[in-house]
């Protein structure tokens, strides 16, 4: 696996060019866009102000013609990038993957499945599921999969009217686990002893009715950032070595974002919450800016970094292979 | 009069409240204890085996072998209270861990596949122990807790409980026994 300096010499050596011409290509639509939705809002400003400017109910006039024109923009913006989204993560996207780690797979349209979702026991049942950029892969013994995700909830508002909720958005990661586990043990960012302190935080947390029971880990710093469920408290701390206990604390600073993680069926699940959809090109910020780069590399960089940090694949105990699933 | 009798009920209640939680977590040390008890005989289970195949070529480390099987012998007794079970895992554990490295002095035992795999199942066993340990540490210092924090210990007084020993968790042991890195020195 190539690391951040040599992905980043890669990218703007080989890929530059036609980084370029995507550069190229982002300013015209940028004008395209910012052109068709102009004249899009002058008419519909001649319109109200000619029709509906002195009527007695203008104003609810004045938000129907807002709301309009924020649904058709939302909706050319989407028409109108994807063409160009496509080829962006086709010419771009793709060969960095491959460069990282050749035997890597990547799917610009497809996501990891709604019943892996699902499994992982981290989240609630999601009505609304969606996502992109998958990769599916073997690093030396370990398979790895992960994808963007975002997953909502439906529920009703105080209205009646019916709204989604997101139960999360960021990467979703798959990996084969080095150790046979049979049950559940889910770990999850720490919110309650954050707010309220170790005594009344720890109290609430195995009080927790929708979780199984509550572990109490015996390294201070992860009790601190996360808090641990598992229906086998023996099990729990089989999973959880020592070791992996540092090695996920310091995956976590390295994220700088909530992560939540769990065991089951002798995998693990990792899903990082980013809070926004991933690899996508910008329009309206320069393709050539450092940052975005960054980005890129250094998302892909860290969902791989997982089979290292984790040591995933040292394999001493007596699960060698993965097994099919 | 009907006061009296609410606050007497709530006494009662907060009473009942207290003594179940006290047993419960009494009960949860000896569950998890049975825990560790079996992964103890699982590795009991595997020393014969070991001792069996590596007896041929350790002359040398005749004493060690000997330590081993006459710990697995005063282990598998069956009536050992906690406190001793606790003593003589951890001589089993120093002992076991003596004898690989002993091991690594033995070119002949390292390209042995059998003694590989034999190690591969002592270190799932190792590792399994030493979670039921921590887990077992947990319940005790949770159970030992609720012996001396108010208002419990008054109950856990009438009820004559006593407090209990944890297992010593030793900085060496916090690693991962790493067998390859044993090999590859």
């Amino acid at each position: 696996m190539k690391t951040v300096e040599e992905l980043t010499s890669f990218y703007y050596s080989s890929l530059y060019k036609s980084l370029e011409k995507f550069e190229e290509k982002r300013k015209k639509l940028r004008f395209k866009i910012i052109f068709v939705l102009f004249i899009i809002f002058w008419n519909m400003a001649i319109v109200y102000f000619f029709f509906f400017y002195n009527k007695a109910n203008s104003t609810d006039f004045l938000t129907f013609f807002l709301v309009a024109f924020f649904i058709l923009s939302s909706f050319l913006f989407k028409y109108f990038k994807r063409d160009y989204r496509n080829e962006f993560k086709e010419k771009i996207i793709k060969p960095l993957i491959k460069e990282l780690e050749p035997n890597l797979n990547y799917s610009a349209n497809l996501h990891i499945q709604k019943k892996d979702f699902i499994n992982s026991l981290l989240f609630e049942k999601p009505d609304k599921f969606n996502g992109n950029d998958f990769i599916l892969g073997q690093i030396d013994s370990t398979k790895i999969q992960f994808s963007d995700v975002h997953a909502q909830k439906r529920y009703k508002d105080s209205k009646g009217r019916t709204k989604y909720l997101t139960l999360f958005q960021g990467l979703f990661i798959i990996a084969d686990f080095n150790k046979n586990f049979q049950g559940r043990t889910i770990i999850l960012p720490d919110f309650a002893q954050n707010a309220f302190g170790d005594f009344i935080g720890s109290w609430l947390q195995s009080k927790n009715q929708a979780r199984e029971e509550l572990v109490k880990m015996d390294n201070p710093d992860f009790e601190k950032e996360f808090v641990v469920y598992s229906n086998d408290q023996i099990e729990a701390r089989y999973i959880l070595s020592h070791s992996l206990m540092e090695n996920l604390l310091k995956f976590k600073k390295k994220t700088k974002h909530d992560i939540s993680i769990s065991f089951v069926q002798n995998n693990i699940y990792l899903a990082i919450n980013y809070d926004k959809d991933l690899f996508e090109p910008t329009v309206f910020k320069s393709l050539l800016n450092e940052e975005i780069t960054k980005e890129y590399i250094d998302t892909l960089v860290l969902a791989l970094s997982i089979v290292e940090q984790l040591k995933l694949n040292e394999r001493l105990w007596s699960r060698k292979e993965p097994i099919n699933s | 009069m009907t006061t009296t009798l609410i606050l007497l009920a709530i006494l009662v209640l907060i009473l009942v409240l207290m003594y179940n939680s006290l047993v419960n977590k009494k009960n949860q040390v000896e569950n998890i204890f049975a825990s560790v008890d079996t992964q103890l005989k699982k590795r009991h289970d595997l020393i014969p085996n070991l001792i069996a195949s590596v007896k041929q070529y350790m002359a040398h480390e005749k004493s060690l072998l000997e330590s081993v099987t006459s710990l697995r012998t005063k282990s598998i007794k069956h009536n050992l209270d906690e406190r001793e079970v606790i003593s003589l895992d951890d001589k089993m554990s120093s002992a076991l861990g003596s004898l690989m490295i002993a091991v690594e002095a033995y070119p002949e035992l390292k390209a042995n596949e059998n003694i590989m795999q034999l190690q591969s199942s002592l270190n799932e066993v190792e590792e399994q122990i030493q979670a039921s340990r921590r887990a077992y540490n947990q319940a005790v210092t949770d159970y030992n807790n609720a012996l001396e924090m108010i208002p419990t210990n008054f109950i856990a007084k009438a009820m004559s409980y006593e407090k209990k020993s944890l297992f010593e968790i030793k900085e060496s042991q916090k690693e991962n026994i790493n067998v390859k890195e044993l090999f590859d020195n």
